[in-house]
């Protein structure tokens, strides 16, 4: 039983994890494969999923379908994706998740690269209390990679961005630059003086918000 | 003295205050120690904290021995775990080796637990994960393939980072700031509104790349920074247009670019030109007027607008060089 029940554990845990998603619109349902294995083995152990674990009524819900809204959706000229971390090693893993998930996605890959790493060098003191002479020196390495895509819709971006950064690994992080497009305004396709050529501050109207 | 043997434990008992007149009996901790009852006769008297070995459960082989070749992976690790020797079938070795040896192996490695596995994130898991994320994406709309079309439909583009890393807080204060460039070739300008719009915005205007860049980092929210910067762009759009009463004041030091009407070389060229009586005899504005006309006047004045306006190229000198010629009949 130790197989099944500590698979059965970490999926619970990947599920919690993904039904955290509150912001994407429609609710991911995450790793298909795992919800439907975990449906299947709730049939199975019906009472040994409410004593074991503390879960919340997560599975107890069918798979929302997805909902499509009328707002027109964002447009992303570029996104750039700047992760950095201290060990080399763990990026290069990252980089190959990041770009085969864009490719599985559909996302045009700009370019892959690696700025240089900067080290940060500090000379100190080795002792609590005199010995000037006698120092330590530390640095401190952190390595870049920058993975810019382009073209991506907004739905596809938060798509994207989330499950990227959910797999973000332990002491890395990430920066996220997003180029959104978008069209000129109405209130701003024709100035409002035309056909009052002496006007009054009274009738100005600022846009609102 | 029983001391090692004796267990000291916690009390929870009741003394009763009657000197203080309490009805209630106040209940304090209380330390009390008491023998242990030697009830296990057949139990080893271990004495102090020594190792249990006789009742110790041997273990069974690791996992590694009975995973087939053609299991599936993503059960294995299904999501972020740390490493296990016993569920990895890899002689994966890892650490400083010995000397004249190799590096350890995989049971007991604690730098192979230290650093971060992506053994949840096989090839195979990916396309797995990426098959159920599809439904949620949308497609690019393949008329926008080039970025000239991009940017000849949707001009204006907003520029925002976000931020994530561990921390004591999740917020950034950097991921408030937003960036709004226009290019404002595309806005609906006039030549007045754009020279009026320049000058309001001073360096906020790259006039290479003729890209106005608002950014906006006031209000603490991102999306109230966004408002804010298409507030001000609407702003200085409607307030381009308006002509104001002292903008008549405007000075030849206050001009954007040079002209050449009324300017000191315009009198200088047109007085030498009537002392040299290219035009005949007499003096008059009718003189000047002629004067102007005429082609080598022309020329000349398109040279010097030239010159004052790029700067001192070679293609400008030598334009200038052949006017003054054809002008002065040299």
């Amino acid at each position: 039983m130790a197989a099944p029940i500590a698979l059965r554990r970490e999926l619970f845990s990947l599920a919690r994890i993904l039904s955290g998603f509150s912001h994407l619109g429609p609710r991911a349902a995450g790793a298909c494969s795992a919800h439907k294995t975990c449906n299947i083995i709730r049939s199975h152990h019906p009472l040994t999923s409410s004593t074991s674990f503390h879960t919340s009524t997560v599975f107890s819900s069918t798979p929302s379908s997805i909902t499509v809204t009328e707002e027109p959706d964002a447009l992303f000229q570029k996104v750039s994706v700047l992760v950095k971390g201290h060990d080399r090693a763990v990026l290069d893993s990252y980089e190959f998740f990041a770009t085969m998930t864009a490719k599985e996605l559909g996302i045009p890959i700009n370019k892959v690269f690696e700025p240089p790493k900067v080290m940060e060098r500090m000379t100190l003191l080795k002792s609590v209390h005199i010995f000037k002479k006698h120092r330590v020196q530390y640095e401190m390495r952190t390595h870049y990679r920058c993975i810019e895509l382009s073209h991506l819709t907004g739905c596809t971006a938060q798509v994207y961005l989330e499950y990227i950064q959910r797999n973000l690994p332990e002491g890395v992080a990430m920066m996220v630059t997003k180029t959104a497009m978008e069209k000129v305004p109405d209130h701003i396709l024709e100035p409002m003086w035309e056909d009052q050529p002496t006007e009054d501050k009274s009738t100005e109207d600022k846009p609102s918000q | 003295m029983a001391s090692h043997t004796s267990k000291a434990f916690l009390s929870l008992g009741r003394i009763n205050v009657s000197g203080l007149g309490l009805q209630k009996s106040v209940s304090r901790l209380t330390y009390g120690t008491q023998a242990p009852a030697k009830s296990s006769v057949g139990k080893k008297d271990r004495g102090g904290r020594g190792p249990k070995t006789a009742n110790r459960k041997v273990g069974g082989s690791p996992r590694t021995e009975k995973m087939p070749l053609d299991q599936d992976w993503t059960a294995v690790y299904p999501a972020a775990a740390t490493f296990k020797a016993g569920s990895v079938p890899l002689p994966v070795r890892m650490g400083y080796p010995v000397r004249g040896g190799v590096p350890p192996e995989k049971t007991g490695n604690l730098e192979l637990i230290k650093i971060p596995n992506f053994l949840h994130l096989t090839p195979v898991a990916i396309k797995k994960h990426c098959e159920a994320l599809k439904p949620f994406c949308t497609e690019w709309p393949s008329v926008l393939d080039t970025d000239a079309k991009c940017d000849e439909n949707f001009p204006i583009k907003i520029e925002s980072s976000d931020y994530v890393s561990a921390g004591l807080t999740l917020r950034n204060p950097a991921a408030r700031v937003v960036h709004l460039k226009v290019k404002l070739s595309d806005l609906n300008l006039d030549d007045h509104a754009r020279k009026k719009m320049i000058k309001l915005v001073k360096e906020r205007y790259c006039s290479d790349t003729d890209i106005l860049t608002i950014k906006t980092d006031n209000c603490p929210l991102k999306q109230q920074n966004y408002d804010y910067a298409m507030y001000l762009l609407t702003v200085l759009y409607h307030e381009s247009w308006k002509t104001e009463a002292w903008e008549a004041e405007k000075t030849r030091a206050d001009m954007e670019e040079y002209s050449w009407e009324d300017s000191p070389s315009q009198s200088n060229i047109l007085n030498m030109l009537v002392r040299m009586k290219v035009a005949g005899e007499g003096e008059g504005e009718e003189v000047r007027e002629q004067l102007l006309g005429r082609k080598e006047v022309q020329e000349y004045k398109d040279s010097m607008t030239r010159l004052k306006n790029e700067g001192d190229n070679d293609s400008t000198m030598l334009q200038y060089k052949e006017a003054v010629k054809k002008v002065l009949n040299l």
